[in-house]
């Protein structure tokens, strides 16, 4: 199977999966880290591949997406964004609404708390 | 010509933005993966340009990521955009 194939694979297969540095236990890298804490955080169900294991994903994950870096999340198969979309979707309440549209579970609390936290 | 003045080159050039700021953020990312001795690794730009009106988030990022430049893109490691309004 192709890089690609397998990308594809996961993202279909997964409801929430995050390509990162390092894993959602220990994250490599400040970005991704910061991705998972917040998903870590409001207890979202989601899988995390560590592209620093495989070469081929993590270029090929570039690719996918037309997407230049790392970290990238995916719902329902379609890529939602990096770092910097993730953190602002999270302080706007439209990471909530797009959890919610897809009947992803979360910690709405836990999301207030961030936004309390970032006000 | 440094990293930042390309970078700013380039979105001046593409996106003839009204408000720009280009920071070298990579001493604070030193000692961390993809610190480059000399910094240019990190990047942090503040950009306000009509042309991204309008556009979704992922659309923004990525006509800012063209902008720049597929070989500058490749050679830094890191890129935050914060978008005005």
């Amino acid at each position: 199977m192709t890089a690609q194939d397998q990308i594809k694979e996961t993202v279909t297969s997964n409801d929430v999966v995050l390509f990162m540095k390092g894993t959602k236990a220990m994250p490599q890298c400040g970005f991704s880290s910061r991705v998972a804490g917040v998903l870590n955080f409001m207890g979202v169900d989601y899988s995390d591949v560590n592209v620093l294991e495989n070469e081929d994903i993590r270029q090929g994950i570039k690719e996918y997406s037309d997407w230049p870096t790392i970290p990238q999340l995916y719902v329902k198969g379609e890529f939602v964004g990096g770092c910097d979309i993730i953190t602002e979707m999270t302080l706007s309440g439209e990471l909530d609404q797009m959890f919610e549209q897809n009947g992803v579970s979360f910690d709405k609390d836990a999301a207030e708390k961030i936004r309390a936290a970032n006000a | 010509m440094g990293r930042v003045e390309k970078i700013r080159e380039n979105l001046l050039r593409a996106l003839k933005p009204g408000h720009l700021e280009v920071i070298d953020e990579s001493e604070k990312h030193r000692g961390h993966a993809g610190y480059q001795e000399g910094g240019q690794s990190h990047f942090h730009v503040v950009i306000q340009a009509d042309s991204l009106m309008g556009l979704s988030r992922i659309a923004r990022h990525r006509a800012v990521h063209e902008a720049i430049g597929k070989d500058l893109m490749t050679e830094i490691h890191a890129l935050s955009v914060e978008f005005r309004g």
